[in-house]
């Protein structure tokens, strides 16, 4: 194998904060080299100047044993470094064909010869196997799909390097593995890949080597044959991680909530609820599991008052509800963790103390005359206690939650959901997209706040934050339960299978 | 018989000025840019393209001219949208505010404030031959000023750039997803400038249509609200060319035809008549408005190297 790209001493500061410092790097020609880091390591920022779309403060790429200078994304393009970003570069309101042929500079022609290209971009997905409809629009097609439109769109560039920027985030589990045989398919006709990731098992099960990127600084290269998980975890945050296994409890406390035959738009079989029954009980995590998409979200919004039910009742404690409304329920000591947090939990241009007192800003701790003036200097000692408390990472109290990073806006919403100190607490992927550290301090929080005698419904798309965490383990498929299962020694095949429906 | 013919004719010719900046306004909504400062820019066209042809005697002068102070103006709101990534609608406002009244000021400075205004010769209209004898047909599409022609044709040319060029796939992915054109290597900033240009030289050329093809003399506010009207037309006619044309001709009409009615009736005010234009604006938008809602990023600032 012959060397592709070299990177040598590469940095890149924004202000004074460099994202990026000396970093070096190697990829060899058919190979899958991971760059491992957490959130913030600079992983994104070093893979946007080798797409060209950030000029590196200081330090050379050479590909093939050639200096290049990629000033912007076409450079990159035309060197063959394609990119499939994590948030998808699509253009919705356009088809697959379009979306594929969009900015091509190859082209000559004016008028767009559709035959041609598209007999060109069917060999393509033929030679690696995709199958898709050039026709759909970027809407109609699954994530899984729409990944593979990315990968060729890179490919139909001509990409000799694709760079997969944390690219099994969004997927399901099926999907994932269809995503292993693509980087295989693709590393077999001599492609290389830059492999993005912070989850251990993916990447040890699909790199060749590993790097790790620390605090904006390459920290170690490695051989995955030569290196355990547990080794790579501790490069990756810079401290050993403790064995990561809650005690799980049998709880015989009273109810919390109650689900009687609840459904809600039935016929859905991706968006509804199909008569369902449970129960949670304060100082216990029922975790539910199952493909994302399978009545999850409706769950969460039954339980939380968002939507009412169509038919059937719930009961928070020992009263039914009569009223569909988030703040009878809240009224009612339930508090929410949702499944979008910059949608859902935060309103982005508030500071962390506004978005900490949402829910209670008519409290007399925070405001006179029931939240007709606030009381800011309370308010802000407030936040500040919550930021130690949580350790919520920021420069102060009054920094707007958007410039937070998403581990810490999650502990945002974490600390006003618990300090309301709710009898219930439904949440949904708690950790999606957060670090290894980020993670492992909301999990602990979720399993105090059961210590504490909070009932908990656990939402979640981690199968293995769902086998960690929970007491009980649901299966949710098609808007209804599949099983029920033990959360102490549980029975995963079994899970696996309910959550194919069977 | 001749009523409805001549009330024909009079739509397609009102329907020509909103359909002139309503295609500018597409050209700036396909790469992202809500300009609601048309009615500045076709305010300030109108009275370029006036004066200039008042001088030059030629109202291709004027057209031109017209154009030339649209684009001049709107580089005001590129630079200000585009580089500086300032609110769309602030600045579209200021340009609302701000080229009328040069226009007015202009004016006075030229021709004072007395009321006799002056006048000059209207573009001439050109007969298509064989082809303006079909009855009624005839005459409203082949007997017309060659700006008309014009406008027409850019329609056919504006729907088969977006949906048939590369170019064009490449422009409406800018107004869609400019990061992800960026990705592409689509020069972004290029582009929205290119739609500020096009923008402006289409408004002030609608702007100067009114006073060199329409009517021969320029008045304060003989805009009257067709900069807003267009911007209406661009949503009605759901941001293609053929539906614009359709969603101005359905405004030239009411515009037309109020114009006959305030002639024709007695005892009613005519101020009645002349809101019918723009209750069918807000109608037309409350029927339409909502469903497909336009390109994604339109009015969003893009910022290239944005953490």
């Amino acid at each position: 194998m012959s060397e592709l790209l070299r990177i040598e001493n590469i940095s890149k500061r924004f202000g004074s904060f460099y994202a990026n410092k000396n970093i070096n790097l190697t990829v060899e020609e058919g190979e899958i080299h991971t760059l491992l880091g957490e959130n913030g390591a600079g992983k994104s920022t070093l893979m946007n100047i080798l797409v060209g779309l950030y000029q590196p403060t200081d330090g050379k790429i050479f590909l093939k044993g050639e200096e290049v200078h990629l000033h912007s994304p076409n450079d990159a393009v035309s060197k063959g470094i394609g990119m499939v970003h994590q948030h998808f570069m699509l253009v919705d309101a356009m088809t697959v064909f379009e979306n594929i042929i969009l900015g091509d500079t190859n082209a000559k022609e004016i008028v767009i010869d559709r035959e041609k290209r598209r007999a060109q971009i069917q060999e393509l997905a033929q030679r690696y196997g995709f199958r898709i409809d050039l026709d759909k629009y970027i809407t109609e097609i699954s994530v899984g799909e729409q990944q593979r439109v990315e990968i060729l769109k890179a490919l139909y560039r001509g990409a000799q390097l694709l760079i997969l920027d944390e690219p099994t985030a969004a997927l399901t589990d099926i999907e994932v593995e269809g995503l292993y045989d693509v980087m295989h398919k693709l590393v077999e006709e001599g492609k290389s890949i830059i492999f993005i990731s912070h989850k251990m098992r993916e990447v040890m099960h699909v790199s060749d080597r590993i790097t790790i990127l620390r605090a904006g600084e390459a920290v170690a290269t490695v051989k995955k044959d030569e290196v355990s998980a547990q080794e790579l975890a501790a490069m990756m945050i810079g401290r050993d991680l403790a064995a990561s296994s809650f005690e799980k409890v049998i709880s015989g406390g009273s109810a919390v909530a109650e689900l009687d035959h609840v459904s809600y738009n039935r016929n859905s079989k991706h968006y509804g609820l199909n008569d369902i029954s449970m129960k949670i009980r304060s100082g216990e995590i029922v975790g539910i599991a199952g493909v994302d998409g399978n009545g999850q979200t409706q769950l969460a919004q039954v339980l939380t008052g968002v939507i009412a039910p169509e038919e059937g009742t719930i009961s928070l404690g020992d009263s039914k509800i009569l009223v569909y409304d988030p703040n009878n329920f809240i009224l009612r000591r339930t508090a929410h963790v949702p499944e979008d947090r910059n949608l859902q939990g935060l309103v982005g241009d508030m500071s962390i103390a506004d978005n900490l007192v949402l829910r209670r800003v008519e409290t007399d701790k925070f405001s006179s005359l029931g939240g007709a003036f606030l009381k800011k200097g309370a308010i802000l000692s407030y936040a500040k206690e919550m930021v130690e408390k949580y350790d919520i990472r920021s420069r102060s109290a009054s920094q707007t939650v958007r410039s937070l990073s998403g581990g810490n806006q999650q502990k945002v919403i974490l600390a006003r959901e618990m300090e309301a100190e709710p009898d219930l607490l439904v949440v949904a992927h708690p950790t999606r997209g957060l670090d290894i550290g980020a993670t492992r301090f909301i999990r602990q929080q979720m399993i105090d706040a059961r210590d504490r005698g909070v009932g908990i419904l656990l939402i979640s798309a981690d199968f293995d934050e769902v086998l960690e965490l929970s007491d009980r383990i649901l299966v949710l498929f098609e808007g209804q339960i599949m099983g029920e299962f033990p959360g102490e020694n549980p029975p995963v095949d079994e899970i696996s299978l309910a959550m194919t429906g069977r | 018989m001749s009523f409805v013919s001549n009330l024909l004719l009079a739509s397609v010719r009102m329907a020509v000025p909103l359909l002139l900046i309503a295609l500018g306004e597409l050209y700036s909504e396909r790469a992202g840019m809500v300009n609601i400062g048309l009615e500045g820019l076709a305010a300030i066209g109108s009275l370029v393209g006036f004066l200039t042809c008042f001088i030059s005697g030629s109202t291709w002068v004027g057209i031109l001219c017209g154009a030339l102070v649209g684009i001049a103006v709107n580089m005001i709101y590129a630079f200000a949208t585009v580089t500086l990534c300032a609110n769309h609608t602030v600045y579209g406002m200021a340009i609302n505010i701000l080229a009328p009244a040069l226009a007015s000021f202009i004016y006075r400075i030229f021709f004072g404030s007395g009321s006799d205004l002056s006048q000059i010769t209207l573009m001439k209209t050109i007969n298509i031959p064989i082809l303006k004898d079909i009855p009624i047909i005839g005459p409203l599409l082949f007997s017309q000023t060659p700006m008309v022609y014009l406008a027409f044709l850019l329609v056919i040319l504006t729907g088969f750039f977006f949906t048939k060029t590369q170019a064009g796939l490449n422009y409406r992915a800018v107004g869609e997803n400019p990061k992800a054109a960026a990705t592409l290597g689509i020069n972004v900033i290029r582009t929205k400038y290119l739609a500020c240009v096009i923008c402006g030289a289409l408004s002030g050329i609608g702007g100067a249509y009114l006073t060199t093809c329409y009517s021969n003399t320029y008045t304060e506010g003989n805009i009257s609200g067709r900069g807003f009207i267009a911007l209406a037309a661009v949503i009605f006619g759901r941001w293609s060319g053929g539906g614009i044309l359709a969603a101005c001709l359905f405004f030239g009409f009411c515009d037309a035809l109020q114009i006959r009615l305030q002639v024709a009736s007695v005892g009613i005010p005519y101020q009645f008549f002349q809101m019918i234009p723009y209750v069918a604006t807000v109608i037309a938008l409350t029927v339409i408005g909502s469903g497909k809602s336009g390109p994604k990023a339109a009015g969003k600032p893009y910022r290239k190297e944005e953490r």
